[in-house]
């Protein structure tokens, strides 16, 4: 179970579900809504001619689908209120492919007093199979006492 | 576009479909996104709001064939659940423009607001623009 206390040390790691983020689910991503004739719209992440055509030698899914994978696990670890008070910084650093595995991780770094709650500081990545970061930067919660 | 210059603001209304289609896409069903929850309807994935703020969405998006956005980096700042049944107004505001090894790089300031005024989303995000053959 992942979830912040204030017990939890500096230095101590989390880790999310892995996550596939199979065509189907690229699709369903970046395809657009509703579906109809021509879904899923034509981008480099749902097309490989499009992603081609671009310069990229395969799709490459969203960035914003590591982010919700960053973002579901910070919600695990502070609670729905997250979405209220958390904070994110990220860079995209490598693309995801079709059928990648992809693993959110969080590390605490520091922790700040906030209007009496304690503010948790953390270095947070997504990673591939292969160890590879794609998403890399830091994310805040507040731990409401 | 220039600095201090807007794109086409995005409106759009979140159904339960809609949120469910989000749902398979990351493989997070969580009951809060598909049950009532104390705040009435159930909470939109907040990976559709994030994506549904990305300038491609913008009505005023228009490249040149064989022409892509590449998110490069961003602040977010979650201020507010989203609520399923809820229109979504997104705007996007150019606040810088530089470049870096002969790359062009665009900042835009977001912000996600429902139909009652209440501020989910606010982010600060950078994209650069490439075609084929600038891999």
């Amino acid at each position: 179970m992942n979830f912040i206390t204030k017990y939890i040390q500096d230095g101590h790691e989390f880790r999310g579900s892995p996550k596939i983020p199979t065509q189907e689910r690229v699709n369903n991503f970046s395809g657009g809504y509703p579906k109809g004739p021509g879904w899923p719209k034509k981008t480099i992440h749902t097309n490989l001619e499009f992603a081609k055509s671009c310069g990229l030698t395969a799709c490459a899914a969203s960035g914003a689908m590591p982010e919700g994978y960053l973002t579901q696990l910070m919600i695990e670890l502070f609670g729905i209120d997250w979405l209220r008070h958390g904070k994110m910084t990220l860079k995209f650093i490598a693309t995801v492919k079709p059928d990648d595995t992809v693993l959110p991780k969080a590390i605490v770094r520091d922790r700040q007093i906030e209007d009496r709650n304690i503010r948790f500081i953390m270095e947070v990545w997504c990673e591939n199979q292969d160890g590879k970061k794609v998403v890399v930067g830091t994310a805040s919660g507040l731990l409401q006492q | 576009m220039g600095v201090g210059e807007e794109f086409e603001s995005l409106a759009f209304t979140v159904t339960p479909e809609f949120n469910q289609q989000y749902l398979d896409a990351v493989e997070d069903y969580h009951p809060r996104y598909l049950q009532e929850t104390e705040g009435g309807q159930p909470m939109v994935h907040p990976a559709l709001l994030v994506n549904y703020s990305n300038i491609p969405k913008t009505p005023s998006f228009n490249l040149q064939p064989g022409t892509a956005a590449i998110h490069t980096h961003e602040e977010i700042e979650f201020l507010n659940p989203g609520t399923v049944g809820k229109t979504f107004y997104v705007r996007w505001k150019v606040v810088d423009i530089y470049e870096k090894r002969g790359r062009t790089y665009q900042v835009k300031e977001v912000t996600v607001t429902d139909e009652d005024g209440l501020k989910i989303l606010r982010r600060r995000m950078t994209d650069t623009y490439f075609s084929g053959g600038q891999g």
